[in-house]
């Protein structure tokens, strides 16, 4: 390949292994097909035997009737559209998934409860039908607004019907037909030109000068030259096959289309991504979980207590009742809603930082990940190619790659630097497109190759005026790059209008350069090349070529006035000039350079213990160059290549496991047997895996997940989306991303700044701290609402707390302030510690459990009872009394019962007392609620040490305290909520506890921070 | 990897022989987790106590620290039967069907025995206030008591007519006024309350005429004591522990003519000029309402 590139590049640890992968099951065997390599063989065929298989002819095309058999045979050349979810199934799944299976569940044994009671009894009490339509509500309108947060999502395959190019011309029976691009067929001879789509995969049998963009297949943004011969064995490097929908860029080309539809690569890209099974988010797996926690403790506490009241006498039918009570009891109606609004205020955020989520439940994911699979074009890269170095007077120069022009400039001075800036200026068919004179140089379009607009931008940066020079020096013959000859040369007038030399500028590849010339400019002055500077040459040019960069070598050289006189007819065709004996004046060298960003950013996920993995298709020495420079091969490490030339041994005796980074060519991993693929992942820290098929990146994405990592992959093309899609999170680039990857994508990052990916890690492991933090706040009020009704069966009280009072916290006071902990500022560094561990490090834990229900919860209850007693002795019921009252109590006809001061009392006089109970019960929990907030602020650190600057958390404390008061004191409250004023004192009763709360908190967090990984940690460290 | 020493049979979760856990736990890490919840439950239910007893002395020994709730005492009838709603059913031929009423009579009149009234209690002078203030620190205790005797309730008393005229189909009710400490129903001026009774008129829209048929129906009534009085001597109360003999006023009524075999509606009514009854949404504010059916096979 051109340009001092190798590609020879080999690893170490690659070993034959001829093992035929056993294929899991016959489930998947379509999809393993789809991951394995394209089976192309055309490309090693000769031309006849292309035409022998697909029956046609090289001239005459197909026959119409074999063309129409063939249509019939493969179908449509288009991709099948995947099933697409009907919208109503998408509102199902959000109205269905996940936490709202809880609360319907709860919903329905409400309904039955309340069955039972019509059923059984006159009266039946609302309660239960109320609760369960307030449930049913509940799922309903948070399952609409997590339907419209996503509904603009997923739509993968529409991009890829855009991409179908209506037109063909196809040659058909001898003749030019313009056919719908649909009814091409194997076999059909297509023409293309530049600027069309190729409607097919293509065998190409001629081609001139045809340059195809396959950017959106392998990633490679360098248009590739199409011809007819073999280059390579991989199908997807060698240049007699162009593929279906990528684009013709200049030329035109003559082709047999070898498959169509699903058939081609693209096709098969397409089906193997929109195939593929996405799996559950951590975060869906975590909610899961802390379903089956809840469950699990509202199903013992139903049947525990079910026995208990058939051991107490209860019947059937109302322990019955009970039971389904106590289960509904744990339901925490609020707690979708708060999950769903922390995430969307989450996603919210990070989209302000530049990373837009489509998946709500992806907010969670990036900060889970322990394996970042990178992209390098376009991501690690600024995707511009960019002069970095420049050899001249025998001394490598670094040019500024900086995105801002912020870095180091080099000595301008010399006269071979301004021979070497004319050349590059002149010999370079890249311009500035017009009317962007306002616009910074670097952010200016240019019209032409990349290598030519590097050059272009470098010299207009430099020495400026680069259209200026052109004017000067009118172009009078050119000779365009070739790959045969790997040059290209321009012959100019001088800008000295006395001087009527032509002057010959020339550049290509440096060998072939070098051996043009014969001198060589070293500070102004022609000298002749000798051994030593050409020895120099060699050096340089291996140095740049090692950093991966492309080298371009100029020359140049004054053609003498008497052989060419002005005027002189250059012929390019049949050269008339020499193009030999030359002056050397240097070499340049581009390199797409790393984002200024990247090096940071990579640091910051390397300490935040996040393995990060190049995977690229590009060629290993420019992989391994970027990963050096980004720091994904941090300093000092070594892979088993440099090892074993530093040692200057066989790269066979080296072993492997002393390297920790390793680059890695696709066509070796090619090879790999998954437990080699398993060993190489587990034992290298840094891994760069190069030359990568899309189907590989995937296999490498499945490698890591089976390791237990969770993955995100960035990317960009058309070739990331089946690994974008398999990621636990695909994170596509907003500016260069194609749009399928954008569709396979769970995160897009709008900057296309790998930097944002750390914002998005960070404020995904800050959301899953604080959603556990609202979590715990949220379940701890769950035991002063259960408890009341326990003691109602067991020891025949009075109800404490009522279902709409329960209702009342859950959904009314107890929102804001558990939203408000998803603005709480993160406790330590999250960003220096590991990323979480799926297997031990749950959202919800019996640690959790333990201290929201065992130890606050309690004191909580206590606080809440204790205004009941407070209020029931206030009004002439004693403790003493209330015991075992609770079915004279409920009698309606019982309307003189007495007090614990002989008093006598109607069942509406003592029913306003009761529910003057549940209304202080309510405010004692609000009360208590203060306090767990406060506590629930910080998992390890004391609220003095974290400060209370979260503002919209004391919005919370006002904002319960203001609607507790509400309900309680709005007059008619008594008729719609049965709610009723309380006396101020009423209020106080439960300040004792809300204190205790506290100060019992902050000496657990005190032990545990004096402690650390004592049984305290171990027992109540969630 | 950890999901090969991860796996776990479920009886491996209950038991696990090789780390000596139980459910998840080893003995000594049971042991520890369950001394500190009781130590920490015991602590709680210290600090419970510890309110509970504050609450308890904050209050009073006689008298309820609020009674906003009493302002309207609530009326009450017995014999109480029927659930939810008050009602006396019963069949005149057939004593089973109406021995409960009586039953209930008899139990409920027992302690107002003329016998035991005179041997406990106290004679008052009738219709005035039995005010037993303390003088400052000197307590009156315990308070006396007013007599009521059973006697008072003539017809009504099951003293001389042992069915309660519930074998004649003239049954005989009894309300009384809920007793609410310090409640002064006659007012400041000492206008006793009295019962009275009549058909319960449901809604605005029945005309005159249903009333009246009602009223027919329901026939004529008597109160013992005569007018239906309570007598103001029995107040004001002071409470079960200062007054431990109290003696609850009480109004019999006796329907003397009933239409047999149908459905009245009778509510009972306390006028009373000491307490104001605006407002009162209560069921069984002074009043009471119930449904009264005497069948009979003729």
């Amino acid at each position: 390949m051109g340009y001092g590139r190798s590609d020879s590049y080999r690893v170490a640890t690659t070993q034959e292994n001829k093992d035929v992968k056993e294929k899991p099951k016959a489930k998947g065997a379509d999809l393993e097909e789809l991951k394995k390599e394209v089976p192309l063989t055309e490309h090693k065929m000769s031309i006849e035997e292309v035409c022998q298989k697909h029956n046609t002819d090289i001239v005459q095309g197909l026959t119409n009737a074999k063309a129409a058999e063939f249509l019939i045979r493969d179908g449509p050349n288009a991709l099948t559209p995947p099933p697409t979810t009907p919208e109503w199934v998408k509102f199902c799944r959000q109205l269905f998934g996940g936490f709202s299976v809880l609360l319907w569940i709860g919903a329905i044994l409400c309904f039955l409860a309340y069955a039972i009671q019509a059923a059984t009894e006159d009266e039946p009490a609302g309660d239960n039908l109320y609760l369960g339509i307030v449930l049913s509500a509940v799922v309903i309108i948070t399952g609409c607004f997590s339907y419209f947060q996503e509904a603009k999502s997923s739509k993968i395959m529409e991009s890829f019907k855009n991409m179908v190019p209506q037109q063909a011309l196809v040659i058909r029976e001898g003749e030019k037909l313009q056919i719908n691009a649909e009814e091409v067929v194997a076999g059909d001879l297509v023409e293309v030109k530049g600027g069309d789509r190729i409607p097919a995969d293509l065998r190409v049998v001629s081609a001139h000068g045809c340059k195809v963009d396959n950017s959106s297949l392998t990633g490679e943004s360098e248009p590739q030259n199409r011809s007819p011969e073999c280059t390579n064995d991989n199908p997807l490097e060698t240049r007699n096959i162009a593929f279906f929908s990528t684009n013709c860029v200049e030329g035109t080309a003559r082709g047999i289309v070898i498959s169509t539809g699903d058939r081609t690569t693209m096709g098969r890209i397409a089906t193997l991504a929109s195939g593929l099974d996405t799996g559950k988010t951590p975060i869906a797996k975590e909610i899961e979980h802390f379903i089956h926690i809840i469950t699990g403790v509202a199903v013992f506490l139903g049947i525990s207590f079910f026995i208990l009241s058939i051991v107490l006498g209860y019947s059937w039918l109302e322990a019955v009742i009970f039971l389904i009570g106590i289960i509904v009891a744990n339901v925490p109606e609020g707690l979708l809603a708060t999950v769903t609004v922390c995430l969307t205020l989450t996603a919210k955020r990070m989209a302000k930082k530049n990373c837009l989520v489509k998946n709500l439940e992806a907010v969670e994911t990036l900060g889970s990940t322990s394996t970042i699979c990178s992209d390098k074009t376009g991501t690690l890269t600024q995707n511009r190619m960019t002069v970095a170095h420049m050899w001249f007077d025998n001394q490598i120069h670094e040019a500024d790659t900086t995105e801002d022009q912020s870095g180091a400039s080099f000595d301008k001075s010399s006269e071979t630097w301004v021979a070497l800036a004319r050349v590059a200026a002149l010999c370079n068919r890249a311009s500035f497109k017009a009317n962007q004179e306002s616009l910074p140089i670097l952010k200016r379009d240019v019209a032409g190759d990349a290598s030519e607009s590097a050059l272009l931008k470098c010299i207009e940066l430099s020495c400026g005026g680069v259209k200026a020079m052109r004017e000067k020096n009118k172009k009078v013959a050119e000779i365009p790059f070739n790959s045969t000859n790997k040059y290209q040369l321009s012959v100019h007038e001088t800008e000295d209008e006395n001087d009527n030399r032509y002057l010959l500028v020339m550049k290509g590849a440096p060998e072939r350069i070098l051996d043009r010339s014969t001198t060589i400019m070293v500070q102004g002055k022609e000298q002749p090349m000798d051994e030593e500077l050409k020895e120099a040459f060699q050096n340089a040019y291996l140095e740049l070529g090692g950093l991966g960069e492309r080298v371009l070598g100029f020359c140049h050289a004054l053609l003498p006035e008497d052989q060419f006189p002005k005027g002189f007819a250059f012929d390019c065709d049949d050269v008339n000039f020499p193009t030999e004996n030359l002056c050397f004046l240097g070499l340049m060298s581009m390199i797409d350079p790393p984002r200024a960003a990247v090096p940071d950013a990579v640091g910051k996920c390397r300490s935040a213990g996040i393995k990060v993995i190049m995977v690229t298709g590009d060629h290993p020495i420019t992989a391994k160059a970027i990963a050096k420079g980004v720091g994904i091969i941090s300093e000092g490490n070594e892979t088993v290549e440099d090892i074993a030339a530093r040692l200057n041994i066989p790269v066979s005796q080296v072993n492997p496991r002393d390297a920790k980074a390793c680059v890695i060519h696709g066509s070796d991993l090619k090879d790999l047997s998954q437990d080699q693929m398993d060993d190489l992942l587990k034992n290298h820290t840094e891994i760069v895996f190069a030359r990568t098929s899309p189907q590989q990146k995937l296999i490498i994405v499945e490698g890591c997940q089976r390791l237990g990592a969770i993955v995100a992959v960035t990317g960009d093309g058309v070739n990331d989306s089946p690994a974008l899609k398999k990621a636990d999170i695909g994170v596509a680039m907003g500016i260069s991303g194609s749009d399928v990857s954008k569709q396979a994508a769970d995160m897009i990052l709008l900057d296309d700044n790998f930097a944002s990916i750390v914002t998005g890690v960070e404020e995904g492991r800050l959301i899953f701290d604080n959603l556990k933090k609202s979590i715990a706040y949220t379940l701890t009020s769950n035991i002063p609402e259960i408890t009341p009704f326990l003691f109602f069966i067991i020891v025949n009280i009075p109800l404490p707390l009522g279902t709409i009072t329960i209702l009342c916290i859950d959904l009314g006071t107890d929102m804001v302030p558990a939203i408000s902990l998803a603005y709480e500022i993160a406790e330590s560094d999250i960003m220096k510690r590991q990323p979480r561990n799926p297997a031990r490090d749950k959202l919800v834990n019996e640690r959790l459990i333990s201290i929201a229900y065992g130890q606050i919860g309690m004191i909580q209850a206590l606080g809440g009872f204790f205004a009941y007693f407070v209020i029931m002795a206030e009004n002439g019921f004693l403790p003493s009394r209330l015991v075992g009252i609770r079915l004279y109590w409920d009698d309606r006809s019982n309307n003189d019962l007495e007090d614990s001061y002989g008093q006598q009392w109607t069942y509406e006089q003592r029913k306003i007392v009761e529910f003057t109970c549940h209304t202080a019960f309510f405010v004692s929990i609000v009360v208590v609620q203060w306090a767990d907030v406060i506590v629930c602020k910080t998992r390890r650190n004391s609220v003095f040490q974290q400060g209370m600057r979260n503002k919209i958390l004391i919005f919370g404390l006002f904002e319960e305290t203001a609607l507790a008061a509400f309900l309680s004191y709005c007059p008619g409250m008594d008729v719609a909520l049965r709610m009723y004023p309380l006396k101020p004192s009423w209020w106080f009763c439960a300040f004792p506890y809300s204190f205790l709360i506290f100060v019992y908190d902050e000496i657990r967090k005190l032990i545990l921070r004096r402690h650390p990984g004592g049984w305290v940690e171990k027992e109540t460290y969630y | 990897m950890a999901k090969d020493d991860g796996k776990v049979t479920w009886k491996e979760s209950i038991w696990n022989p090789r780390t000596g856990e139980f459910i998840g736990r080893t003995a000594s890490s049971w042991g520890l987790i369950i001394l500190f919840y009781v130590a920490f439950y015991i602590f709680l239910a210290a600090f419970f106590c510890l309110t509970m007893y504050a609450l308890l002395m904050t209050l009073e020994d006689n008298r309820p620290k609020h009674q906003d709730r009493l302002v309207v005492p609530g009326l009450m009838m017995r014999p109480r039967s029927g659930n939810p709603f008050l009602e006396i059913d019963y069949m005149m031929e057939e004593t089973e069907s109406w021995d409960m009423y009586v039953q209930a009579l008899d139990e409920f009149l027992s302690p107002y025995n003329d016998s035991e009234q005179a041997k406990k209690n106290y004679e008052c002078v009738s219709d005035k206030y039995f005010f037993q203030s303390d003088s400052g620190s000197v307590k009156n205790y315990p308070k006396r008591s007013c007599q009521f005797h059973r006697s008072i309730l003539g017809e009504c008393s099951g003293l001389t007519d042992r069915t309660y005229g519930y074998g004649d189909g003239q049954p005989c009710i009894i309300v009384k006024l809920n007793r609410v400490i310090g409640m002064l129903p006659g007012g400041k001026d000492g206008e006793p309350p009295f019962v009275t009774c009549a058909p319960k008129i449901y809604g605005v829209s029945e005309d005159d005429t249903e009333t009246t048929e009602d009223t027919d129906k329901m026939g004529q009534v008597m109160y013992f004591p005569p007018n239906g009085t309570f007598n103001l001597m029995y107040y004001p109360y002071y409470g079960k522990k200062e007054q431990v003999n109290y003696s609850q006023p009480l109004v019999a009524i006796k329907f003397l003519n009933l239409t047999t075999n149908t459905d009245i509606n009778v509510e009972c009514k306390v006028t009373a000029p000491g307490i104001n009854a605006v407002n009162v949404k209560d069921k069984f504010g002074l009043k009471v309402v119930f449904r009264l059916r005497v069948n009979s096979r003729n």
